[in-house]
């Protein structure tokens, strides 16, 4: 059964069609890769995908339930995690408490009533999910900025603790938007590698919508090219190199965008 | 004789005369909004205070009356309009919008606070610039010619105003700010000096708006500034605060509005005050029907808290010493002062405001949200209360519990709205909340008993003012440890996250409906169980005692004490109940109460926004640092209680 199916998609902004009849499949434990130029409408598949955005036709299914109509935080419950291409940390709690809420709102089981009145149930609760999020301060290599303001942290640490907060959560498919955006080459290379441990070591299902081609060719087993809404190919990276559609659309595009495409590795 | 036609055509006159007022102080406030981003609540206190200089110069001191409406419009208001911006305003323009809403808040606390020192609370009636005489309206009514004076005067103004957009290059530089002022200032247009013009214009409307309708309405410095903001607001929020034309509008329609309910409508019991609620009715009807970005972007102003750093919880081990001390001291009051009954009364009214203010402390500062609209849950807990206890003789001590818990489902439901609602639009809907429940229920009679107040008797066996005093030292106790665990606790993590980000939450599967609803429900319950030990104090709950104005002081109040921490509830409670007491028997300071507070808030906010708790803190962790210092001088650093374990 694939983790994630968001089966022929279509979101149309007033006259405009964002996306059209677009399919995506994560096979478990599947690394899969989303791109396409700028606007090609990458946010708005990925938006209909974790909840924030109802589409006009189409439906959505996690792990072969359909959540076409589930908000975000049921699909969050149903094993959805995501990370964000503008960082939605926690500004000003600490890097620990950004984790700890992250590790409560999956695994604990206080009430609210206990946890007001302060019963001794309370203490070991806030122990085990504290547990949680010291081993992912660990295994991040974060623990040196454990009590820092989340908002403090420079953009590859944060990129870093916001991939470790959803990973709290314990996901079993896991969204990632542009989660390269703001780093440069030396960091894209860590989080290349932590990326691949999550889904090596942890089994999480990755989707990863990605500007940076390299990046997205280098991780992804199997790859979506999306262009003016439409999905133009599919395929391993190789495959997906060489399709002249996706060469078109890249080439088509100005400046920045394109190097990474056919000149990329 | 006056024929159905005559009677409806003057009625709507009479509505667009009146609406023209209201319009033009509208636009005056969204004007000023646009341009310095800072939605003025005090724009009411303005009004009131502008007609008191005009009624000093021309019934106080025989200047004429139309000499005297120059000078204040022309002179007083622009100076005062540009001391506000320059002193006040342009100072909070970049932060968040808490800041700005208190700030105006304690604006109209502090020229009340003038008005009640220099010239009294007494009303007056201001003289009319205008003749009286009738003019004939087709179908047979008649209309005065000072009112048709007055359509034109504010008529005049707002055209003025447009063709100034229109036809200079001032106009120009100002729809650009009003458009979008951070563009706006990259382009290299002076927003500051627009922002300064847009203060001194539109306090020129706020006081041409106070002396056209003074000679209609009472000048009463306790009436007069909440007449006018809402009536004001319900105006502008047509627009939703971003079109002068809307605005314009929305002052015509709440004047119309308003006329025709009172030729026509006879309303009985609950609508029996529905005109002034008319203003609010449209707040609440437009701020839910507005689109959806607009409610979620509340207006385009954060509400986040500043981004200084705001100290977290002191660590348990610090803080139980520190509240053992607070409580204990507390606890020997009437001890101390068994001489003194007095301070054991003015003591327990500030333990009692201090549960008030700790409802604010839970909202606003563990969770971020905004209400300037407490007065409402506090009254329906009294009155139910009161209610119960007299009507179905229910015993008081139950009657109390089940009056706090009546307002838990008036929080809840906010709670469930403020989902819906951000920033400035919460801070109106709550504000509307109260006016309505002010008029429409405490101000109606079968529900308050009017003004002479509804007993309240406190539980048998601490009718004394000692025993009470040890029943509202345990319920503060209650409250502090609940407001403690929540914030140390997972509920206050959560609540810190959507506060942060309300996305990231959801996109965690966080239940942000639920968290909302519950916190507005446990900020009413507290607000609520304040409530009814303030009204068992005195003994009675008159039908003003919980005034809208009301909810701005203790937010004010709130801030100056410290609204992040439950210490700083402790401390505002303190401040409302000893102020009296200290300077009971000077009169000057009695007199100085509101202007103090309101400063305190305007001025001090800026500077440490973890108000006077903040400062007590930072005192006591200096003084035990220096005095382990003295007794271990070799010893390593020394733990501060300040900061997070």
């Amino acid at each position: 059964m694939n983790a994630l199916e968001a089966r022929e998609i279509t979101v149309r902004f007033g006259g405009l069609v964002a996306v059209s009849d677009a399919t995506v499949e994560v096979p478990a434990t599947g690394f899969t890769g989303l791109i396409g130029p700028n606007g090609a409408g990458k946010t708005t598949l990925f938006n209909v995908v974790g909840g924030f955005l109802a589409p006009e036709r189409g439906r959505v299914l996690l792990g072969g339930r359909d959540v076409t109509r589930t908000a975000p935080a049921g699909r969050a419950k149903l094993g959805l995690g995501r990370t964000f291409q503008r960082l939605e940390l926690f500004g000003r709690m600490s890097v620990f408490d950004n984790l700890l809420v992250a590790a409560e709102a999956g695994a604990s089981r206080l009430g609210l009533a206990a946890d007001l009145l302060n019963l001794p149930v309370r203490r070991s609760e806030e122990r085990r999910c504290a547990r949680i999020a010291l081993d992912m301060l660990d295994s991040l290599d974060l623990g040196w900025a454990r009590d820092r303001r989340a908002s403090d942290l420079p953009v590859g640490t944060a990129r870093i603790l916001e991939l470790g907060r959803a990973l709290c959560r314990n996901p079993s498919m896991l969204l990632l938007d542009e989660p390269s955006s703001g780093l440069d080459s030396a960091e894209t290379e860590v989080l290349a590698g932590l990326l691949r441990r999550i889904n090596a070591e942890r089994g999480v299902s990755i989707l990863l919508v990605e500007h940076d081609m390299d990046l997205v060719m280098d991780v992804c087993r199997d790859i979506y090219v999306l262009d003016f809404g439409r999905m133009i190919a599919r395929g391993a990276p190789a495959q997906v190199k060489a399709d002249p559609a996706v060469r078109a659309a890249y080439l088509g595009e100005e400046d920045d965008a394109a190097p990474a495409a056919p000149a990329g590795s | 004789m006056t024929g159905p036609v005559g009677i409806l055509l003057r009625t709507i006159l009479l509505g667009v005369v009146t609406g023209s007022v209201y319009a033009l102080a509208s636009t005056g406030l969204v004007l000023t909004y646009k341009a310095s981003g800072v939605l003025n609540f005090g724009y009411g206190a303005v009004a009131m205070f502008t007609a008191f200089v005009h009624w000093q110069l021309a019934a106080g001191w025989g200047l004429p009356v139309w000499l005297s409406a120059m000078i204040v419009v022309l002179v007083v208001a622009p100076l005062l309009g540009l001391l506000l911006d320059t002193h006040l305003f342009s100072r909070i323009q970049s932060q968040p919008m808490v800041i700005a809403v208190i700030a105006t808040v304690g604006l109209t606390v502090l020229l009340q606070g003038i008005v009640f020192l220099v010239w009294g609370a007494e009303s007056h009636r201001v003289p009319s610039m205008f003749p009286r005489a009738a003019v004939p309206l087709p179908g047979g009514a008649a209309i005065g010619a000072d009112q048709v004076a007055i359509f034109v005067v504010a008529a005049g103004a707002a055209g003025l105003l447009a063709a100034m957009f229109r036809f200079t290059r001032l106009g120009v530089s100002f729809r650009a700010v009003v458009d979008n002022r951070p563009v706006a200032g990259l382009m290299g247009i002076d927003t500051g000096r627009v922002s300064g013009v847009a203060w001194a214009l539109g306090t020129s409307f706020a006081a041409l708006t106070g002396i056209l309708l003074t000679p209609e309405t009472l000048l009463d410095p306790n009436f007069l500034p909440f007449l006018v903001i809402s009536n004001v607001l319900g105006a502008a929020i047509v627009g939703y605060l971003r079109s002068l034309p809307l605005a314009y509008a929305g002052g015509l329609l709440v004047g119309i509005l308003q006329s025709i309910i009172i030729q026509y409508g006879r309303p009985q019991g609950f609508l029996v005050n529905l005109k002034d609620a008319v203003p609010f009715l449209i707040v609440v009807g437009a701020v839910l029907a507005a689109p959806k970005a607009l409610r979620l972007a509340g207006l385009g102003a954060s509400f986040v808290v500043r981004t200084r750093e705001v100290a977290g919880a002191a660590s348990p081990r610090a803080r139980a010493p520190v509240a053992t001390a607070v409580f204990g001291g507390l606890a020997l009051v009437p001890l101390l002062a068994a001489g003194s009954p007095s301070w054991v009364i003015s003591v327990t009214r500030g333990m009692v405001m201090g549960i008030v203010f700790l409802s604010l402390v839970i909202l606003t500062g563990y969770s971020g949200q905004i209400s300037l609209g407490h007065t409402a849950f506090m009254g329906i807990s009294a009155f139910t209360a009161a209610h119960l206890a007299a009507d179905l003789g229910v015993p008081v001590g139950i009657a109390a519990v089940a009056g706090a818990l009546a307002a838990v489902p008036a929080g809840a439901a906010i709670g469930a709205i403020a989902v819906r609602l951000h920033g400035l639009f919460l801070a109106l809907m709550t504000l509307g909340l109260a006016y309505v429940a002010q008029t429409m229920f405490f101000d109606n009679t079968s529900i308050s008993r009017g003004l002479s107040g509804f007993p309240l008797p406190r539980p048998p066996g601490t009718s004394g003012d000692r025993p009470f005093f040890y029943i509202v030292l345990l319920a503060l106790a209650a409250a502090a440890l609940l407001a403690s665990n929540l914030r140390t606790g997972r509920t206050g993590r959560v609540l810190a996250a959507m506060r942060d980000s309300e996305t990231a939450s959801r996109a965690l599967g966080i239940n942000v409906f639920k968290y909302k609803v519950v916190i507005f429900a446990l900020s009413a319950l507290m607000a609520g169980a304040g409530a009814i030990l303030a009204s068992m104090q005195t003994g009675t709950i008159g039908q003003r005692d919980f005034y809208p104005f009301l909810s701005l002081f203790l937010v004010t109040i709130a801030v100056v004490g410290g609204i992040f921490h439950v210490g700083g509830a402790i401390v505002s409670g303190m401040l409302f109940g000893l102020y009296p007491q200290v300077f009971g028997n000077v009169e000057i300071m009695g007199r100085l109460q509101y202007l103090l507070f309101g400063m305190g808030a305007t001025l001090a906010l800026a500077r440490n926004p973890e108000g006077l708790f903040g400062e007590l803190r930072r005192a006591g962790v200096a003084l035990l640092a220096a005095t382990a210092r003295r007794r271990r001088p070799r010893a390593g650093p020394v733990p501060v209680a300040g900061g997070r374990e």
